[in-house]
């Protein structure tokens, strides 16, 4: 499909609301929403995404090694990371903060459940995101200034400020945290209904999902909007940015608030499942650095990439820990993976024309492939061996 | 008076913190600057160094149960401080490894998979760790206690133990060695002109290559032997890793990154005054590092010494 | 087979006096509808890093009551068998994934944060958690006021301190102690121990004055700081409740900068750096220091042969000297099983998990400590020792000399009182 063609099939999709479909080289496509064309195959590819999303509760209680509680923490983290992609996707900025909005999201939930009292988990989850959102803008304002590694190291140590704060204060429970488990029933309700436990954890599920798609969806619109676009011109080269009149700094900021609101709203989710929110687990920098790594493992070129990236991560680092004392290394060991094997991430080497996709059609063209390929890793591993013994004797013996 | 010796050891024992901040700021900071690479496994080249002073150590104070008299302790001493710099050489081929097997792929790449990479590696050095040397922490303490005996302090009346002062001294050399290296060899102001334009660097026939190899090795280095002078007086566990690297990290912001003597003032700016908040304010010990850095940033936003090169 | 044997013999391995009974005229109990398959249980503790000087003797306790357990033919004839999670930050994940794969019963947490996130979600899952460690004062005062299924087998956090307060006036005499400084670590347990230190020494001496209180980070590096304001203040007591790691860190770096003679060192778990402390420093010290629920040579081992046995186990299997931490996970595993073994005598048949939690209430049984109870409360009491650290050199290890033991009732609150309602009402 020539460039042309696909303005025109975007075109067409903003005309209206009512879907359709239309034929172009001979493939169908079908409007979804308004600017919202997909192909029958992307189409069934999102629904089987969305199906097992649904289904995780069941396919949890398959196993005991398969838990509910970790897939969910996963896709949690995951939004996280769906935030921090606007950031990292389109402005080229590279966050590693993000643990300050979801913990200060999960905090948010944890004082006005247990200081307060609130029992409403909607109310809980709406101040998540509010008191996140308004973190991201006094964090984004300071920290914007700045880009590449400094924008980076300020984010991190904004983000430790807040872990120092939340560790220190015994307002906030110190290092014990605090328990999201307000009322009579210690359990947030629902529309004023009290939950059993066993339901109240579906519930928490299906609200999950349900904010999930709707920020996919709504992620979805601002990437593919006018300002979107202002945001990749403004990561690929500021300068030009300004120059054609975008006003960067209001744009990047409100980038930033974007991606803040998502960490925000996820972690007051997550307060509400976990039912108890600590510093450690929320705001350490590790965390933002988990978060982070969830973009990129998943794909950052992608919109569902750090969403997979979460799952994957958590559920790796909580199985890892049944089967290996040495679980650190294999995350570790995914991640060098990541690097040297599939940079695009796991979605985005799903996609066609990534590096992953050809080696598996040359693999299947000529399976003998797989010697040769041996053989170079083994090659340029030496040479690299190589290169570090020389380097040695040249460090010992100096340069000549 | 009294007051006066309080304060003077409140002080001391900041600048001693700052010095083994500034050894591992140090080789972040040079890996910065010339490699343009964050290494956020530098904190667990800090920690590995203080797993193998550990073992270094042990052949030390095996050998020397009870040093008692001048000779013995300046022995002891000589020996200690030779089995922090092994413990520190043997960093270098593990530097050297990282940077060419891992890293030099990389150069040219998107940042971010810098970060992943040495993360993943961060991951593996602290499983490597467990694997050799356990779960449980480790510690030298006889080489602590053994050079404590050296009465030293004592000739001024203050109580202040003698591996501190140990620390100070060997900080302070190494603060000299370093800046003598960059200004006055030939081989510093190679390194340094390739941090300024390695493009020109390269035209008038440096390898880059080694030198970013060079830079990466002496990273490992120092902070191996912050681990090595570190342990005596802790422990080395697991987790020792993570804080100093994430100090050092406010440490090079406030100096301005990539900038050494940024490094240096800023790990001393950060050791001394974190010290004197714990005194006169003990909450604030976590928080005081990154309250510093936000008052610095708001005055100076880009940090104390902007970036190196043209001043080492 | 059918569980021919009774709670009796359980009961008395665990306590460590098996020998004692005869070939089987004590085992009481006939014919019991229990099920075939072994007891599966999990624990969960610090495996790694710097907790785990605490974590690793938990879980040596509770897999050494679990072999003495099996030795003895199990629980009405079915065995235990013990998986180990490591705790890391993840209680309740722990706790949820053993209740998944079945488990019929579960020991831990360490952590005082992991503990109080987990009570309540053991409270709706309902599979009995018996509380290693964790032993924040709050658990059963505010977090989960009215437990069914979560209990606790150590002593709690004011019974160390109260138990470190009246060591301290016992020692030293009310009459000297002026004035006080702590050194306690930076999280919500070494605030709780400071906290009710502070409370209970001014009721028992009168007004003191607090001249330094520092927060050392956990696995802080450094606590020069610290100690050189001890240094400077001279307090007459100075009270900590660092644990592990961070006793070595400090001893050492006190004992090097001469703090020991300006000051009077109790701490209320010095000795679990049992393995770490130096001759040097212990004997410059002349420290107090806790040992909560046991001290594993008091009574002295040729007194008290369970004593002598357990330790001698401990040295063998795992080469540490056992400490507290050892008899919590040791304990946990006891509580649990005696209480089971008793319901299962007395129904005939296998309890649920509600039964076992009812029986688990007052329960008392024996270990080598000596008589614990299982409160209505749900918090486990027992004596609570203390003593003076010193050098042994036959055992190369620091000791427990001179040991003082507090009863229950001198340390703890009586049930449904407040810690701190109860201090101040002294």
């Amino acid at each position: 499909m020539s460039d042309d063609d696909h303005q025109s099939l975007k075109a067409w999709g903003r005309r209206s609301y009512v879907p359709a479909t239309t034929t172009r080289d001979g493939d169908r496509y079908v409007r979804v929403s308004r600017g919202m064309v997909l192909s029958p195959r992307r189409i069934a590819g999102w629904l089987a995404l969305l199906a097992l999303f649904v289904a995780v509760p069941d396919i949890a209680s398959l196993s005991s090694s398969i838990q509910q509680r970790v897939l969910h923490q996963g896709v949690l983290f995951g939004l996280a990371a769906v935030g921090l992609n606007v950031l990292l996707r389109h402005t080229k900025l590279v966050s590693f903060g993000h643990a300050a909005f979801f913990g200060t999201g999960a905090y948010t939930a944890a004082v006005l459940a247990s200081q307060f009292d609130v029992t409403s988990m909607l109310l809980l989850l709406a101040a998540a995101t509010l008191v996140g959102t308004l973190m991201a803008g006094v964090i984004g304002f300071l920290s914007l200034r700045h880009t590449g590694l400094y924008f980076s190291l300020l984010t991190l140590a904004f983000g430790q400020l807040l872990y120092a704060i939340a560790q220190g204060q015994s307002y906030l429970g110190g290092s014990d945290g605090l328990p999201v488990r307000p009322g009579e029933a210690n359990r947030a309700t629902l529309f004023g209904v009290e939950l059993s436990a066993d339901v109240y954890s579906v519930v928490v599920y299906y609200l999950t999902v349900l904010v999930v798609v709707l920020a996919l969806f709504v992620m979805w619109r601002v990437v593919n909007s006018p300002f979107g676009n202002a945001l990749d011109a403004i990561g690929q080269d500021r300068t030009r940015a300004q120059f054609v009149g975008i006003p960067v700094r209001r744009y990047v900021l409100a980038a930033f608030v974007i991606s803040g609101i998502y960490g925000g709203v996820a972690g007051g989710m997550y307060g509400l499942v976990q039912q108890h929110v600590r510093p450690e687990a929320t705001l350490y920098f590790l965390r933002s650095g988990e978060i982070l790594f969830m973009a990129i493992l998943g794909g950052f070129g992608t919109l569902v990439g750090p969403l997979v990236g979460g799952v994957v991560l958590v559920f790796l680092q909580d199985v890892g820990r049944d089967f290996t004392n040495y679980f650190d290394a294999l995350t570790g060991i995914v991640l060098l993976l990541l690097v040297f094997g599939f940079p695009r991430g796991i979605v985005g080497s799903l996609q066609s024309g990534s590096r992953l996709r050809a080696a598996v059609s040359t693999f299947s063209d000529d399976p003998a492939i797989v010697g040769e390929w041996a053989t170079e890793a083994w090659t340029s591993l030496w040479a690299a061996v190589g290169r570090a013994r020389r380097n040695l004797r040249m460090l010992v013996l100096g340069v000549r | 008076m009294v007051e006066l010796a309080n304060f003077a050891i409140h002080t001391l024992n900041g600048i001693q913190y700052g010095f083994i901040l500034f050894l591992i700021a140090s080789g972040l900071t040079i890996i910065l600057g010339i490699l343009d690479v964050l290494n956020l496994a530098h904190g667990e080249l800090y920690a590995v160094g203080a797993y193998v002073a550990f073992s270094v150590f042990g052949y030390v104070s095996g050998a020397f149960a009870n040093p008692e008299g001048f000779v013995g302790l300046a022995t002891f001493l000589v020996l200690s401080l030779l089995a922090a710099v092994v413990a520190a050489a043997i960093m270098v081929p593990l530097g050297l490894l990282l940077e060419a097997v891992f890293l030099r792929p990389l150069y040219g790449r998107d940042e971010v998979y810098q970060l992943v990479l040495t993360f993943g590696l961060l991951l593996i050095l602290k499983d490597m760790n467990k694997l050799i040397w356990g779960p449980l922490p480790v510690r030298a303490g006889d080489i602590y206690s053994g050079i404590n005996r050296i009465p030293a302090a004592e000739f001024v009346g203050l109580t202040f133990p003698t591996f501190k002062l140990v620390i100070i001294a060997v900080g302070a050399v190494v603060v000299v060695g370093l800046f003598y290296f960059f200004n006055r060899t030939k081989l510093g102001r190679i390194i340094r002109a390739t941090a300024i334009d390695r493009e020109m660097a390269t035209a008038i026939g440096v390898s880059t290559d080694r030198v970013f190899t060079l830079v990466f090795a002496m990273g490992a280095f120092f902070a191996g032997f912050a681990g090595a002078m570190a342990l005596p007086q802790s422990n080395a566990s697991l987790e020792m890793g993570a804080n100093p690297l994430v100090l050092s990290f406010v440490i090079i912001v406030i100096g301005g990154l990539g900038s050494l003597r940024g490094a240096f003032v800023g790990a001393m700016i950060v050791g001394v005054l974190s010290r004197w908040a714990v005194w006169q304010y003990p909450p604030a010990e976590i928080a005081a590092p990154f309250a510093i850095m936000a008052l610095i940033l708001l005055v100076k936003p880009n940090g104390l010494f902007g970036t190196w090169g043209e001043t080492a | 087979m059918l569980g021919m044997v009774g709670g009796t013999a359980v009961a008395a391995a665990l306590a460590g006096c098996s020998t004692l009974l005869g070939e089987d005229d004590q085992s009481s109990g006939g014919e019991a509808d229990v099920p075939d398959e072994p007891i599966q249980a999990g624990l969960q503790t610090y495996t790694e890093g710097a907790a785990s000087v605490l974590g690793l003797q938990a879980q040596y306790g509770a897999e050494i009551a679990i072999q003495r357990i099996n030795d003895a033919g199990g629980i009405a004839g079915r065995e235990m068998e013990l998986d180990v999670a490591h705790e890391a930050d993840a209680a309740v994940e722990n706790y949820t994934q053993f209740v998944d794969e079945g488990k019929e019963v579960t020991f831990g947490p360490i952590s005082s944060g992991g503990h109080a996130a987990l009570a309540p979600e053991v409270e709706s899952q309902g599979v009995v958690n018996v509380g290693t460690d964790g032993t924040v004062t709050t658990l059963y005062e505010d977090t989960v006021p009215d437990p069914t299924y979560s209990f606790r087998f150590q002593n709690y956090d004011v019974m160390e301190v109260v138990t470190a307060a009246r060591e301290a006036v016992a020692r030293i005499g009310a009459d000297n102690i002026d004035s006080i400084a702590g050194i306690n670590p930076n999280y919500a347990f070494g605030q709780d121990e400071w906290k009710f230190f502070k409370l209970a020494i001014q009721q028992l001496v009168g007004d003191v004055d607090v001249v330094y209180e520092g927060f050392p980070e956990l696995l802080a590096d450094d606590m020069s700081t610290h100690i050189t304001e001890v240094n400077d203040n001279e307090p007459d007591v100075t009270f900590t409740s660092v644990w592990g790691g961070d006793v070595t860190t400090l001893m050492n770096q006190a004992a090097a900068n001469d703090m020991f003679d300006n000051t009077q060192l109790v701490g209320s778990i010095l000795y679990s750096a049992v393995d770490e402390l130096d001759q040097d420093v212990v004997e410059q010290a002349q420290a107090f220091s806790g040992s909560r629920n046991w001290y594993w040579d008091f009574p002295n081992g040729s007194r008290w042969s369970p004593n002598a046995d357990l330790f001698e186990q401990a040295q063998s299997e795992y080469d540490v000297v056992p400490t507290a931490h050892f008899m919590s996970g040791y304990g946990a595993v006891t509580a649990w099983a005696t209480a089971t073994a008793k319901t299962v005598d007395i129904l005939g048949e296998w309890p649920s998990q509600e039964q076992i939690a009812r029986s688990l209430e007052d329960h008392g049984f024996h270990t080598p400590a000596g008589y614990h109870v299982m409160g209505s409360d749900h918090q486990g009491k027992s004596n609570a020792y203390s003593g003076s650290l010193e050098w042994d050199d036959d055992l190369g290890r620091a000791v427990l000399e001179d040991v003082n033991v507090f009863t229950p009732q001198e340390v703890a609150p009586p049930i449904g009182t407040d810690a701190e309602e109860w201090i101040n009402s002294w």
